[in-house]
């Protein structure tokens, strides 16, 4: 029973904490299934991408415990690392090296097979809309080409839980069509992808399961429908439930069948 | 009303100016730290003072004799002149370069209704500035000295300085704007970032050259030896003395230099600010960075983790001319010792103790620069970061990129060396690979995350680091110039570096930061 619980959860955190000069994190629990596709939602500074990053190896956390696929990611940093892909939301890539280059270095950072490795990287930049452009510089590509090129990088290795951070700002339609569709794809392969968005539509449209976070803590969760059922009237849109929870919980009054089912999914 | 917008706007827009300088200013000497004017101007009095300092060691002796302004002393003061116009135009060179290529606040100031000859007249006059304060910043202790023992004549020397600040970002322009209408855009990039790079080192280097061929000797004062002045110098009544003149307050050609000075600055901003808008367009509209690269189908390699890092080190620094220009301006000083090799060469057998000692001074120098492109100037941090290979291994793996290069540099010299002394050619490798090691250590243990376009400022950012990694290459150097010449004195400087060493690392504990650090 207990191996089946976490060979379907992708990603468990138990009790996460991280302070700064306040806290950031707090105690935060939060498990994700295989195969999810997870929307993290919350105001400016909630603590989403600082728990992220713990997540990703990129912070490290004052207490609590990480899980990636039955992994435990502060335990066995490396082993974690093999099987997850981070992408910021600001494309962090080599302005002197090409598409290509990229991929190419990456691969060699995963240890792939090189010619397994090429062919993923054809494979993508197609998909991506970018083989034309796959032996120019990034320097010069606009930040939709930039992310695309960040979001290759983070693929070619086939990670089974992918994290991206709003991978969606500043992307014209066409680009955010081609992301979302590449996430979509995952998914149905299996892939587990938690995302956080501040286009709630998008939340609302691809997400199977919405976390709300404010002030470090999960203050919701659940599907779309079921956020729609606790919250206080029904046909919400995600918004105005997003709206009434953060709201909610500003004014200490949180949504309590959410907070309920975010402590016990955690749990 | 159009008239009066435009003089509005640019009163503003001066104000702007000045106060961006300030802040580049402040941020420079408050270590970046601290934006408190107290901060930098406790900085720049701190500096200044041991400016003072030196500068009275140095001109005492001078003026103890009577201060007569010989041929020594004129040309002390004329290739001192020479050498602040290189390092100024190498500066504005720069300057002049960002401010065509860096987009910053272009897109707002070409979309303003305020003129942009007038915009771009006024930014041109504001580098003029701050090049004239940099070089008296580094000059005026001197001319305070000189007013003081000499008489307040000397304090035309401030003229002096400014016009030849004029004279140098006036030629800056130039030189910019007729590579941009020869060679073109892209190439103008790569060139003037290379010649601003190389410039300022070139004359000091030349000197020096000059001093070996003549001399056979390495040190540059060999040249302000009287018979060589009087064989080589011009004559006293020579108009290449006139900047000496003025520095002494000499009316007439003081008169002279600030008047051609001056008209040249302003015939140069002139043209450049006419030009500057339709410069800038095509400068924004050409993308360095959208070169196209040979274009091959050919398969990936297989590298080691380290094997990846390194190659996209060396690939990195291999096209950014930026780079390119500052790594090879630490190479250019190792130039002089080869020449003196080369000079020397089957003469002398104790040449390892001329050469070794700026070898490893260059080496360590050069090491600094790559260890923080390696170790903090990385542009995709959280790539690298989540990537499945150990903190430690990610570190070997940058400072194996480090020493590939500086390895490549320095085999050359050494084995040149080998031929004539293996035991010296032994001595100097070690020393420059243990420089280059402390410089790395250096980075490592001050380490923090930057993008590499930070580089230009990297000194700046940590002088614990700077100061650190200068010191330990003066003591490398030491200890490898004394061991080459067999004394035993070479244990002071060894135990001092260990000392020195020891304290930086105490020093740096606790300035690393908590992020990317995880899970080291």
């Amino acid at each position: 029973m207990e191996q089946s619980r976490l060979t379907a959860s992708a990603l468990v955190i138990n009790d996460l904490r991280k302070s700064f000069s306040s806290p950031a994190v707090d105690d935060l629990s939060l498990t994700i299934r295989t195969g999810e596709f997870y929307a993290l939602l919350g105001p400016n500074g909630a603590g989403k991408t600082t728990t992220l990053r713990m997540v990703a190896g990129l912070l490290r956390a004052d207490a609590g415990s990480v899980s990636i696929c039955g992994i435990d990611a502060f335990a066995d940093p490396i082993e974690a690392k093999r099987i997850l892909a981070w992408v910021p939301d600001e494309p962090m890539i080599y302005d002197k090296l090409t598409p290509l280059e990229y991929l190419e270095f990456v691969s060699g950072l995963w240890s792939m097979d090189p010619d397994h490795a090429r062919f993923k990287a054809d494979s993508l930049l197609e998909q991506f809309g970018l083989a034309d452009h796959a032996d120019e510089r990034c320097g010069g590509f606009s930040k939709g080409m930039r992310q695309k090129v960040a979001l290759a990088g983070a693929l070619i290795h086939e990670p089974r839980l992918i994290i991206l951070d709003e991978p969606l700002t500043g992307l014209d339609a066409g680009s955010a069509r081609q992301v979302k569709n590449v996430l979509e794809d995952l998914v149905a392969e299996g892939v587990t992808v938690i995302m956080t968005t501040h286009i709630l539509e998008v939340a609302e449209r691809m997400a199977d399961r919405i976390g709300i976070i404010a002030k470090g803590r999960l203050i919701a969760e659940g599907t779309l429908e079921e956020l729609r059922e606790r919250a206080s009237a029904g046909g919400m849109t995600l918004e105005d439930i997003f709206l009434e929870v953060v709201a909610g919980d500003t004014n200490a009054a949180p949504l309590e069948a959410g907070l309920s089912n975010a402590d016990g999914a955690a749990a | 009303m159009s008239a009066g917008i435009s003089k509005s706007a640019l009163s503003h827009f001066t104000h702007h100016e000045v106060r961006l300088t300030w802040r580049d200013w402040s941020w420079l000497f408050s270590g970046r730290r601290n934006r408190s004017t107290n901060r930098a101007l406790i900085g720049i009095v701190a500096i200044a003072g041991v400016l003072h300092l030196i500068g009275y060691g140095v001109l005492n002796s001078f003026f103890a004799r009577g201060g007569e302004l010989n041929q020594t002393a004129m040309a002390v003061i004329t290739v001192t002149l020479v050498l602040s116009f290189t390092m100024l135009l190498s500066q504005s060179l720069e300057s002049v370069t960002r401010a065509f290529y860096a987009r910053d606040d272009l897109d707002l100031l070409l979309s303003s209704p305020a003129p942009s000859r007038d915009l771009f007249l006024v930014r041109i006059g504001m580098m003029g500035v701050t090049s004239w304060l940099m070089s008296v910043l580094l000059i005026a202790p001197f001319i305070n000295i000189a007013a003081i023992l000499g008489g307040a004549a000397w304090l035309a020397g401030y003229a002096v300085m400014l016009a030849v600040a004029m004279v140098a970002t006036g030629a800056a322009v130039l030189i910019t704007l007729l590579m941009f209408r020869t060679i073109g855009p892209q190439r103008t990039r790569l060139i003037s970032q290379i010649v601003a790079a190389v410039i300022g080192a070139a004359f000091l280097i030349g000197l020096q050259v000059v001093a070996i061929i003549a001399y056979g000797s390495m040190s540059r004062f060999s040249l302000f030896n009287p018979e060589f002045l009087s064989a080589y110098a011009p004559q006293e009544s020579s108009v290449l003395w006139l900047p000496a003149h003025a520095v002494t307050g000499v009316g007439g050609p003081l008169l002279a230099l600030l008047v051609i000075g001056t008209l040249f600055f302003v015939l140069s901003s002139y043209i450049g600010a006419t030009q500057f808008r339709e410069i800038v367009v095509q400068a924004l509209g050409v993308s360095e960075e959208t070169r196209k690269e040979t274009r091959t189908r050919r398969a990936f390699k297989m590298r080691s983790t380290s094997g990846a890092l390194v190659h996209k080190e060396l690939k990195l620094i291999g096209r950014d001319p930026w780079l390119l220009s500052q790594t090879l301006m630490q190479v250019l000083y190792l130039l002089p010792p080869a020449l003196m090799l080369w000079v020397t060469f089957g003469e002398e057998t104790q040449i390892s103790v001329i050469i070794s000692p700026v070898v490893v001074m260059a080496i360590g120098q050069l090491a600094g620069g790559l260890a923080w492109l390696t170790i903090s100037g990385e542009d995709a941090p959280d790539l690298i970061a989540t990537a499945p290979v150990s903190a430690k291994s990610r570190l070997r793996a940058k400072v194996k990129a480090v020493l590939v290069i500086v390895a490549a540099v320095l085999s050359p010299l050494v084995l040149g060396l080998a031929v004539v002394s293996v035991g010296g050619a032994a001595i100097t490798f070690a020393g420059a690979m243990t420089a280059a090691a402390c410089a790395i250590l250096v980075q490592l243990w001050f380490r923090a995350q930057a993008k590499r376009t930070m580089f230009r400022r990297r000194q700046v950012a940590s002088k614990a680091a700077t100061f650190s990694e200068a010191g330990a290459s003066i003591l490398c150097a030491g200890t490898t110039a004394l061991l080459a010449a067999g004394s035993s004195l070479a244990v002071i400087p060894a135990c001092l570096l260990i000392v020195a060493m020891f304290m930086t690392w105490r020093m740096a504990q606790g300035t690393v930061e908590d992020d990317m650090t995880a899970f080291a």
